[in-house]
């Protein structure tokens, strides 16, 4: 048990070889609990959508469908990899796997339990935000490399979409950063001990424009203009096929986990609770995980999509001022309090 | 006016529009779904329901009602009924040589339970009829009078004539707002009196 404790919390007693296998096994029990999560948010979105929409959602595959997620992932490995004749071969292999690179990689500065995350460095935050940067790479290549006009749109879409609205999410964590005093996901989460709700409440705004520009760099309903089904088949993977399309689909649920814990860390204290849960220290943030992901299934189950135009008027019009206002606002308080 | 801006200003920023659309979709996912599980729980039809044809059997005699006039294969808007009539060689009357209908054409209009005089033909509420051929949903007077022992014997198909499908008969009575065909100076009375 000691031996376990001292592996997790205090890895610099042990020689740097042990430290490296330490890492890699954090690692491996991160990617493995992302990869469960993202299989049953699957489930979870057809069930919670289908009661929505007054139906069952999956039934068949196992008890009220729990096998569901493992039916389908048997299914998309099986299936026939088609490859367009014109695709641009090279690229149009490697862009599902920047996307999904760029989604893992972001969740290993997130810190699940005090002490416990895979790479704690001091610019977690500015990390992640240049990891869902290059998540916008995969999609752009995708959409480019696929050689169809529809995954082209999609990919356009795409790009000019996750610019404009990578500026307000930026800048919406700006008074997080002001706040807590650090870009250090633990240390940001520690700062939000002293605030009940954590930034939540002297940050309602910037968590406000954070949930916007959240929902339009996953690409999720009402901002799903890259994918958008009834225009563009399935944007920018419509030319993928099997064990690919699988992977774009398992990125995008990455994506949304991945902002889901970064607004959690950021906006609602991280893994702390209104009390402590014994023997599971991560439990208040798996359950935060859960309501948010549901909110994410929720308004895509409540509105329609955006214009694209509308879309862009509200990112640069609407957005970044009122993120602007924040710093702004946030700055001046700090001010005042100081002095 | 200036509350009207002022509610407007309010349902902007606050989103009250989508606050509500939300809370709809909550309210739906907490209701029952109205989902039927099929193969395992089935839906009962509602009585007078328009399924697989039957050839009906006379119980005094146990065999077929129809009397070889035709009428159905007549007013069939499909034409998918195929009468083939003989003479009987002892009573020297004209009865059916062979009775069928292509399940695949027929548009289950029921007109000809409706055109039927002697009420030789019904339709069944039976609904699972998927065949793997195009012979097995050719009917023949033998099969039609099988899914008649099957779906319609004894009280149902009793019924089923009592309250549907004879609408020629004086004592038809339709219940309100019951859809049928009536002949003219027949049927349903108050719909007649109505209809001067």
């Amino acid at each position: 048990m000691d031996l376990l404790y001292n592996a997790v919390f205090r890895p610099e007693t042990y020689s740097p070889l042990i430290q490296v296998l330490i890492i890699l096994a954090k690692a491996l029990v991160v990617v493995g609990v992302l990869m469960l999560h993202v299989t049953y948010a699957t489930y979870f979105e057809r069930k919670s959508i289908g009661h929505m929409q007054v139906r069952l959602g999956p039934m068949r595959v196992g008890p009220h469908g729990l096998l569901q997620p493992i039916a389908d992932f048997i299914k998309l490995f099986f299936k026939e990899d088609i490859i367009p004749a014109s695709a641009d071969k090279p690229i149009f292999f490697i862009a599902p796997a920047i996307s999904i690179f760029a989604g893992m990689t972001a969740i290993s500065v997130i810190p699940f339990f005090s002490g416990f995350v895979v790479a704690n460095i001091n610019i977690g935050l500015l990390f992640i935000f240049a990891m869902s940067s290059l998540n916008a790479y995969g999609v752009v290549l995708a959409g480019w490399a696929s050689n169809s006009k529809y995954s082209f749109l999609g990919g356009l879409r795409s790009s000019a979409q996750v610019i404009s609205y990578e500026i307000a999410m930026g800048l919406s964590l700006v008074g997080v950063m002001m706040m807590a005093g650090s870009l250090n996901l633990s240390e940001i989460v520690r700062a939000q001990q002293r605030f009940p709700g954590g930034f939540f409440w002297p940050q309602a705004l910037g968590f406000f424009v954070f949930m916007v520009a959240a929902f339009a760099e996953t690409n999720r309903t009402p901002f799903d203009l890259p994918e958008a089904e009834s225009e563009l088949v399935a944007g920018y993977f419509t030319e993928y096929s099997g064990m690919r399309f699988a992977l774009f689909y398992v990125a995008e649920y990455i994506g949304m986990i991945v902002m889901s814990l970064v607004g959690i860390t950021c906006f609602l204290g991280g893994w702390n609770g209104p009390f402590a849960i014994p023997y599971l220290p991560f439990a208040w943030l798996f359950i935060k995980l859960y309501l948010f992901i549901f909110f994410f299934y929720w308004v895509r189950a409540t509105l329609p999509r955006y214009r694209y135009d509308q879309l862009m008027a509200l990112g640069w019009k609407l957005l970044i001022p009122l993120a602007l206002l924040n710093i702004i606002g946030t700055g001046l308080v700090k001010m005042l309090l100081k002095g | 006016m200036i509350n009207k801006k002022i509610k407007k200003i309010i349902d902007t920023i606050f989103f009250t529009e989508i606050i509500r659309g939300m809370a709809l979709t909550l309210k739906s996912f907490f209701s029952p779904a109205v989902t039927i599980q099929y193969p395992e729980e089935k839906r009962q039809p509602f009585p007078g329901f328009r399924g697989q044809h039957a050839f009906v059997r006379d119980e005094a005699t146990g065999k077929e009602k129809c009397i070889a006039c035709g009428l159905c294969g007549a007013v069939c808007p499909s034409k998918c009924i195929y009468i083939y009539t003989k003479e009987d060689p002892e009573t020297r009357k004209k009865v059916i040589d062979r009775y069928e209908i292509e399940l695949l054409r027929c548009v289950y209009c029921a007109l000809c339970v409706e055109a039927c005089p002697v009420g030789a033909v019904v339709l069944t509420e039976n609904y699972e009829y998927s065949e793997y051929t195009r012979d097995a949903l050719y009917m023949t007077k033998e099969k039609l009078m099988d899914n008649w022992d099957r779906f319609m014997a004894g009280e149902k198909g009793r019924e089923y004539f009592k309250k549907f499908w004879t609408p020629g008969k004086d004592s038809f009575r339709a219940y309100p707002g019951q859809p049928v065909f009536k002949r003219q100076g027949a049927g349903n009375k108050e719909a007649g009196a109505e209809g001067k």
